[in-house]
């Protein structure tokens, strides 16, 4: 932090000078870019799924590159601390951001003021994978279903509480959707990560949550947790007898993303090469077969993909936004 | 019976000689970053978890076990020597530990805390062996409105844990329970106390705070008088505990080693909620009170033995139900899935190598421990020799690379710089750090759950009442509160505060 605002004063200081030195430098620089260790930012706290995700990708992107790829993880402020940190960091390639669902889409959309504009205040490299979110319940509840679940909900009215991870998190809203599309009345109880919140529905003093699935799916295959429903539009291919919320709630889709961005204004070719690694890694058997473990879907894409798939995730969740009237500061 | 030859498997697991090999490196480190002020166990498995990828995964998972419960017995060691808590959960043992170096006794308190931790892992390992499962039930009974419960005592018997006024002791209680509530309200996601910074949108970091107000105020109070330290460094004799104390730890290891086994087991903070419990149960039923905070040996015996039964036992929740109960759990779910194995309640079942081999391997790293540990002890005394002027800025140094990397936020360090001054102004109005400690871990637990449980049972109170396991919790902590106010013991109070006066 303190390093950038020394660069950007000293910017602002020697004036066209550096500018046109910096401009002039960067093509040097991506031709044999890269030269020395990238820092990957991810802004969640290590062991979670983002940073499963980032560590599996790293190894295999340092291979590519042939520099160290180092994951830091700089937790915070829902992601937001880790996000804004590399939206000002220098535009060489050399810190990059395990960006999700939560910094690029719902943060900006929930916060009141976020440091941050997703759209303007980063460069897309890639999108990575999609991971499913999934309605879990306790096995003494009574509901087999989603449709059960719902004649539940509607029976007693006021009666049933859900967790997830915390508030404002894709989890939260994934309830969110559900309860304004099915028109049934739960409350919501925050938890300080899916991991506290996994215990309470184990010992049943919640009895419904929804999680990511990488997270639940121990449990769903052992049977002390009961798995109604995935949140995507298709099922998860780790769990074909899990049903999709869709087939219930025709329309219902949410699910958590993983993509890679770097500073705004980053080199075309620095970008192109990053890219290039990224999708290499993603194409690697092994990592292939981890995802499929960890039931996260490998999707890839080009730079210009991921700008416009964040441009339709905001564009989505805006209104879901507005209608649960959900609003942090 | 099943457990003997399923210990058996894990005994052949664990001593292959690979393993052997990673549970020694896992160690090794484990306290090497537990004696690095600052430094914890989570830093180092987080930089560690990509090399893991390489190994088998019982190997990698032996070598993160040995990092954590290694960083509890290298974190006493600076608790000890010189005030600085190297891990978050030795702040305890830095109260008494830290006097009884300032007698000379450094070489027996070190040795007490080996001891005692060994003897404290050893029973836990065996405890997580024999009850691993049975033990998961009662911990998933534990509700939200349990919990308040539970933090209730905590708060109440807290009281216990200053020596001197009752009055001062209740403000740092209160001072730590306000800190606490720094950062982002759970449920309402509003900012509080965060002075528009968003590095504190997710409270103070408590190693920051505790490094603050232990060790940099320390360092504050020591620069401020050099006599206080050349008396430090001459008196520095008999390494080893004598007969006589060994007679005095035993009651407080036996003790320490339960409550440590039970609340480990329990999510969130379990070592440090330990340490502070069963400091507070030795002060409580010891006959010389007044000795705790000089030095007292009890006062290092109990917390040592606690936290470290504390960390092992928290492996429980984790190996039956996949489920972290804190952020070193956490990197260890990562470095299985990263392995390709799902935590979850199938680990033993599928994997019983792997489920028991961790199990004997930490029994393995303990012993692993003290045969490294002891020896040890001559030498790390002799580090008090080292002039304080050089010991100092090395000090500081490690305590800051420390406290930055577990979050990389610099506003971490600030907190550090902030803290260590709140504890020197602390000191020298005799107030004690340590209740504002517990009030700063309690603090955000009790709110979180007192305000869950009300949601669930939708703002009806007597939900803490109804439920049996809360209703009890809530009797004992009126029992504390009956005793410590009952006229004799309050005289025995307040005539033990006039003493150090």
């Amino acid at each position: 932090m303190t390093k950038l605002h020394l660069t950007r004063r000293g910017t602002l200081a020697a004036g066209f000078a550096l500018a046109t030195m910096l401009a002039a430098g960067s093509p040097s620089l991506a031709a044999d870019f890269p030269d020395r260790q990238i820092t990957l930012v991810v802004p969640f706290a290590a062991g979670g799924s983002t940073d499963v995700v980032s560590r599996i990708l790293a190894q295999k992107m340092s291979d590519d590159l042939g520099q160290q790829v180092i994951v830091q993880n700089v937790a915070g402020a829902g992601g937001n601390l880790g996000a804004d940190n590399v939206a000002r960091a220098d535009p060489d390639g050399y810190t990059i951001l395990m960006g999700t669902v939560a910094t690029h889409a719902l943060n900006p959309l929930i916060l009141k003021s976020t440091p941050y504009d997703p759209q303007k205040d980063f460069t897309p490299i890639s999108l990575l994978v999609l991971v499913p979110n999934v309605l879990v319940v306790n096995p003494e509840l009574p509901a087999k279903d989603v449709a059960e679940l719902l004649a539940l909900l509607k029976a007693e009215p006021g009666k049933y509480s859900y967790a997830s991870s915390g508030n404002g998190t894709p989890l939260h809203l994934s309830g969110e959707l559900f309860k304004s599309m099915a028109g049934v009345e739960m409350e919501h109880i925050p938890y300080k990560g899916s991991g506290p919140a996994l215990n309470d529905l184990l010992g049943n003093q919640v009895s419904i949550m929804f999680d990511n699935l990488p997270s639940s799916s121990g449990h769903i295959k052992s049977g002390t947790l009961r798995a109604l429903a995935v949140t995507t539009k298709e099922r998860a291919p780790s769990f074909p007898e899990v049903p999709t919320i869709a087939e219930t709630i025709p329309g219902y889709e949410t699910y958590t993303w993983n993509a890679l961005f770097a500073p705004p204004g980053t080199p075309a070719d620095v970008v192109a090469r990053l890219n290039a690694a990224a999708n290499k890694a993603l194409a690697d058997p092994a990592v292939g077969e981890r995802m499929k473990e960890f039931s996260a879907t490998i999707v890839g894409s080009t730079p210009e993909e991921l700008g416009a798939h964040v441009d339709a995730e905001i564009a989505k969740w805006t209104p879901i936004v507005r209608d649960a009237k959900i609003q942090l500061e | 019976m099943d457990l003997f030859s399923n210990l058996a498997l894990g005994f052949y697991t664990a001593a292959s000689p690979e393993n052997l090999f990673f549970c020694l490196v896992g160690v090794l480190l484990g306290t090497l970053v537990g004696v690095l002020p600052g430094i914890g166990a989570t830093a180092t498995i987080a930089m560690l978890l990509p090399i893991t990828f390489q190994l088998e995964p019982v190997s990698s998972l032996i070598m993160l076990a040995g990092i954590y419960y290694g960083a509890q017995y290298g974190g006493s060691t600076t608790a000890i020597l010189i005030n600085m808590p190297g891990e978050s959960s030795s702040a305890v043992t830095a109260i008494d530990g830290y006097q009884m170096a300032r007698r000379g006794r450094a070489g027996a308190a070190l040795s007490i805390a080996a001891l005692g931790s060994f003897f404290a892992g050893t029973v836990s390992t065996f405890l997580v062996a024999i009850f691993a499962i049975p033990l998961t039930v009662i911990a998933l009974k534990f509700g939200a409105a349990e919990y308040f419960s539970l933090m209730i005592v905590g708060l109440v018997s807290s009281v216990a844990l200053a020596h001197g006024s009752i009055v001062k002791a209740l403000a740092m209680v209160v001072l730590g329970l306000l800190l606490g509530l720094v950062g982002t309200d759970i449920y309402t996601g509003a900012p509080r106390f965060t002075l528009g910074i968003r590095e504190y949108a997710d409270g103070l970091n408590f190693v920051a705070v505790a490094v603050g107000v232990f060790g940099v105020a320390e360092i504050l109070r020591n620069l401020e008088g050099e006599k206080t330290r050349t008396v430090l460094m001459s008196k520095v004799s008999g390494l080893w505990p004598t007969r006589e104390d060994f007679k005095r730890m035993v009651g407080p290891v036996l003790r320490g080693t339960v409550i440590g086994s039970a609340l480990g087991i329990l999510p969130g903070g379990g070592a440090i909620l330990a340490a502070f419990a069963s400091y507070t149960v030795e002060k409580r039923i010891s006959d010389k009170p007044q000795e705790f905070g000089q030095g007292a040996i009890a006062g290092v015996a109990g917390p040592e033995s606690a936290n470290n039964a504390g960390a092992q036992t928290s492996f429980i929740p984790l190996l039956t139900l996949g489920i972290p109960a804190n952020p070193v759990m956490a990197l260890m779910v990562g470095a299985m899935i990263i392995q390709g194995i799902v935590p979850g309640p199938n680990v033993a079942a599928e994997q019983p190598a792997l489920f028991w081999g961790i199990i004997a391997s930490m029994w393995i790293g303990n012993l692993m421990l003290v045969v490294l540990n002891l020896p040890l002890i001559g030498l790390w005394v002799k580090l008090l020799t080292i002039p304080y002027y050089v010991l100092f800025p090395i000090i500081m140094a490690f305590c800051s690379i420390g406290v930055y990397s577990v979050n990389s936020n610099v506003y971490d360090l600030y907190a550090v710089a902030f803290f260590g001054f709140v504890g020197y102004v602390l000191v020298k109005l005799r107030c004690e750090p340590a209740p504002l400690l517990l009030g700063f871990v309690l603090g955000p637990l009790l709110e979180e759950n007192l305000r869950r449980a009300m949601i669930l049972s939708r703002g009806d109170p007597t939900t803490f009442v109804t439920r049996p396991i809360s209703a009890i919790l809530l009797l004992i902590a009126l029992a504390v509160l009956v005793v410590v106010f009952l006229p004799s013991v309050k005289a025995k109070r307040e005539e033990v505060f006039q003493e150090e006066d």
